[in-house]
């Protein structure tokens, strides 16, 4: 925990940007129009890093909203995560749309191929909760 | 004795009341009203069928609640009761009585935050209990309090019935300069989307950078156009009051819950949408009234850590709208769901009546407290261009919204703006997007279609586009894989390197996360204002957001205002 304080930190961009890098390790202030044109910049360095989130996770709980700061440690988890298996794992999360075994397959794979210990655990819940009410496929 | 009797004049037909006929022909009359029918859930907020508060804490779980054990929890039960409510609270907060809680409510002593760490505790029941304590201008007095973020503010749409990219950009355009911190589309062509969401964050980026843009699309297909840049929010994640209407709508408050943490993945800001009438008109309302639905909704998007909600019926707004009570109901509702912390763009965004006076009044609440994003939205186009099925409000409304800003002293998020510098504006927007779609190899925009939609009113004034052509076009950027970043080149390329920076400061905030806060919105110079830093810190005369300086001189000017310094003169 890095003892961040929403009165003095936030917004983090503005008031500790040093906190803040790109997946390429760039600083905010280097995301310029220059090193757009220049090919620096991608669109890969508009993406937020799990760190960043992880902050936005204290300033959350520092002002009481716990549930926002959990959204955001999932999130942060989920980085690692193409954009493509995020569709698919939200899709597989839909009713009727995947079996026990599936969920708690993606479970798994969240645990231990993407170290998404918190997203597994909203998985593994759905998958019992499912199960409980009838929303599994077949 | 019969009427035909004592109208005198049996076999004639009865005479009948001149004023029964006007009043018969009053626009008010077209309007539908039912009487409630409580066994369907067609009953605002008071219904013998809704359950009892109550709750139950074993071991740090809640194991009852609002009368159901947690083995008969269906999945929405399962969801608030895990992680909604707090359970070292809620048993302490369920004591106190729905009046006192909403004495807390409505007194500008106990602040907003003395208020929230009672609401984490509160059931579904207990909160309806306590809203049904409340008249309306009580519930106006609380949520002048319970609001997030200090500074109201609007949202606008920007559609086009023909999905015209040219209407839009120029419309998004004028929208931001008229006061809109965020805005939203959506099509008649679902295929359409990407080059009207092009078209809306050009626009909008040239009108007031910094304003936020959505395009309201089926859920995978907006987190799509989300992550590649080209909007830069998404709200249209809806959920729902009875499990049997939630798996109708496809999804569960798991996959909602997921798809809020991808959207924050990506640095991009969200909110759930949920209001009451939708589970009538899914036919699931399980008997139960509107507004205890709604609360269950407010709660499930509380339990998924999303930051904010837009409630107050949204489009199902006729339904609340045709029973007794209605309308108080959805201002419960907007109260509600900024008493338990979350943003609420608080509806006003759907035409349900054909009386003036009545939409007038549908909005004043949410007006007069002020709420994070007033409408949600206000439609910034003729209603016949709304691709929402028409708003509250519309482009014609404009200067009678300003109007009552300035009778009332109160600040609704938007300004008039002289026509010289709106015709600019659009002009300066639809050359910009002709940029865009020549460095992108998009079907042109012509000359003579900037110019008409510079003076343009709606759709019906404008050229027809070749939409085959269109669409080869959308698919194009989504086959290219074309990105916001992209549309920072292009708009640099072709001479518009201001709106360019715009558009990459706004994509910058997803890096730092910041827009992902509760109630976060960007000023005209990309401050962020988030119910952090500009926190609602209302405690009664005196305090609070009032307007006054700049922003109050800015609300005083009309279109026509008579000058103190030459009553034979306008003021300029």
């Amino acid at each position: 925990m890095s003892g961040l304080n929403p009165k003095d930190d936030y917004p983090l961009g503005s008031r500790r940007p040093e906190l803040i890098k790109t997946p390429t390790g760039k600083q905010l202030a280097d995301i310029t129009m220059e090193a757009v044109l220049t090919g620096e910049v991608q669109a890969e360095d508009l993406r937020i890093m799990p760190e960043t989130l992880r902050l936005q996770a204290e300033i959350a709980d520092a002002m009481h909203r716990p549930q926002l700061a959990d959204n955001f440690r999932r999130s942060a988890e989920m980085t690692a995560l193409s954009d493509t298996r995020v569709l698919e794992i939200y899709n597989a999360l839909r009713p009727r749309a995947s079996t026990e075994e599936e969920l708690l397959a993606i479970a798994t794979e969240l645990e231990e191929s993407h170290d998404s210990p918190l997203c597994a655990e909203l998985v593994r819940d759905a998958a019992r909760v499912y199960s409980r009410r009838g929303v599994l496929a077949n | 004795m019969s009427m035909a009797h004592v109208a005198g004049e049996a076999g004639q037909g009865a005479r009948t009341s001149k004023r029964s006929q006007i009043l018969e022909d009053r626009p008010v009359n077209l309007d539908g009203f039912v009487e409630e029918w409580p066994e369907v859930g067609l009953v605002a907020m008071d219904s013998d069928n809704d359950p009892a508060p109550s709750v139950r804490v074993e071991d740090g779980v809640i194991v009852e609640m609002d009368g159901r054990q947690h083995a008969d929890f269906d999945f929405i039960d399962q969801f608030i009761a895990d992680r909604a409510i707090n359970p070292s609270v809620t048993e302490r907060a369920m004591a106190l009585s729905a009046v006192e809680i909403a004495h807390m409510l409505i007194d500008p002593k106990i602040s907003r935050d003395e208020v929230i760490a009672i609401s984490q505790g509160l059931t579904p029941a207990k909160l309806l209990e306590v809203a049904k304590t409340m008249n309306v201008v009580e519930m106006m007095m609380a949520l002048q309090k319970m609001r997030a973020r200090r500074t109201p503010s609007n949202q606008g749409h920007t559609c086009s019935a023909r999905d015209n990219p040219v209407q839009v950009v120029a419309e998004a355009a004028e929208a931001a300069l008229r006061g809109f911190s965020e805005l939203e589309t959506t099509l008649g062509i679902a295929r359409y989307a990407p080059l009207v969401a092009i078209a809306q964050q050009v626009g909008a980026q040239t009108g007031r950078g910094g304003v936020l843009t959505q395009c309201a699309l089926e859920e995978a297909t907006e987190l799509d156009l989300g992550m590649r840049g080209i909007t830069t929010y998404a709200e249209t994640i809806s959920v729902y009051g009875t499990e049997a209407v939630f798996v109708d709508g496809d999804d569960t408050p798991w996959s909602k819950a997921f798809l809020a943490s991808a959207y924050a993945s990506r640095g991009i800001k969200m909110r759930f949408t949920s209001g009451t009438g939708s589970e009538v008109l899914m036919g699931g309302a399980e008997g139960k009234s509107m507004l205890y639905l709604e609360i269950r909704c407010i709660l499930i998007a509380k339990g998924a850590g999303v930051q904010g909600l837009q409630n107050g019926s949204i489009s199902c707004i006729g339904v609340p709208g045709a029973v007794p009570a209605g309308i108080r109901a959805v201002v419960a509702e907007n109260l509600i769901a900024s008493t338990v912390d979350l943003e609420c763009a608080s509806g006003n965004d759907q035409s349900f009546s054909h009386s003036d006076m009545r939409r007038t009044a549908r909005f004043l609440p949410q007006f007069l407290s002020g709420t994070d994003l007033i409408c949600s939205g206000y439609s910034a186009t003729p209603n016949y261009d709304d691709m929402f099925a028409g708003s509250n409000l519309d482009a014609e409304d404009f200067d009678d919204w300003n109007v009552l800003q300035r009778d009332m002293q109160v600040d609704g998020g938007l300004r008039h703006v002289p026509e010289a510098e709106i015709l600019a504006v659009r002009g300066k927007a639809a050359r910009a997007l002709q940029g865009v779609f020549s460095y992108l190899d998009l079907p042109p925009i012509t000359d003579h279609e900037i110019e008409e939609v510079i003076y343009a009113h709606g759709s019906k004034d404008l050229p027809f586009r070749d939409v085959l052509e269109d669409l080869k076009g959308a698919q194009s950027i989504l086959d290219r894989g074309i990105t916001g970043l992209d549309l920072v080149k292009a708009l640099e390329a072709t001479g518009f390197r201001d709106v360019a920076e715009n558009l990459l400061a706004v994509l910058r905030q997803r890096v730092a996360g910041d827009l992902l806060q509760t109630s976060a919105i960007l000023d005209a110079d990309f401050n962020i204002l988030a119910a952090v830093n500009d926190a609602n810190d209302y405690a009664g005369p005196g305090t609070g957001y009032r307007p006054t300086g700049a922003r109050w001189e800015e609300m005083k000017r009309l279109r026509h205002v008579m000058s103190a310094a030459d009553p034979e003169q306008e003021a300029v």
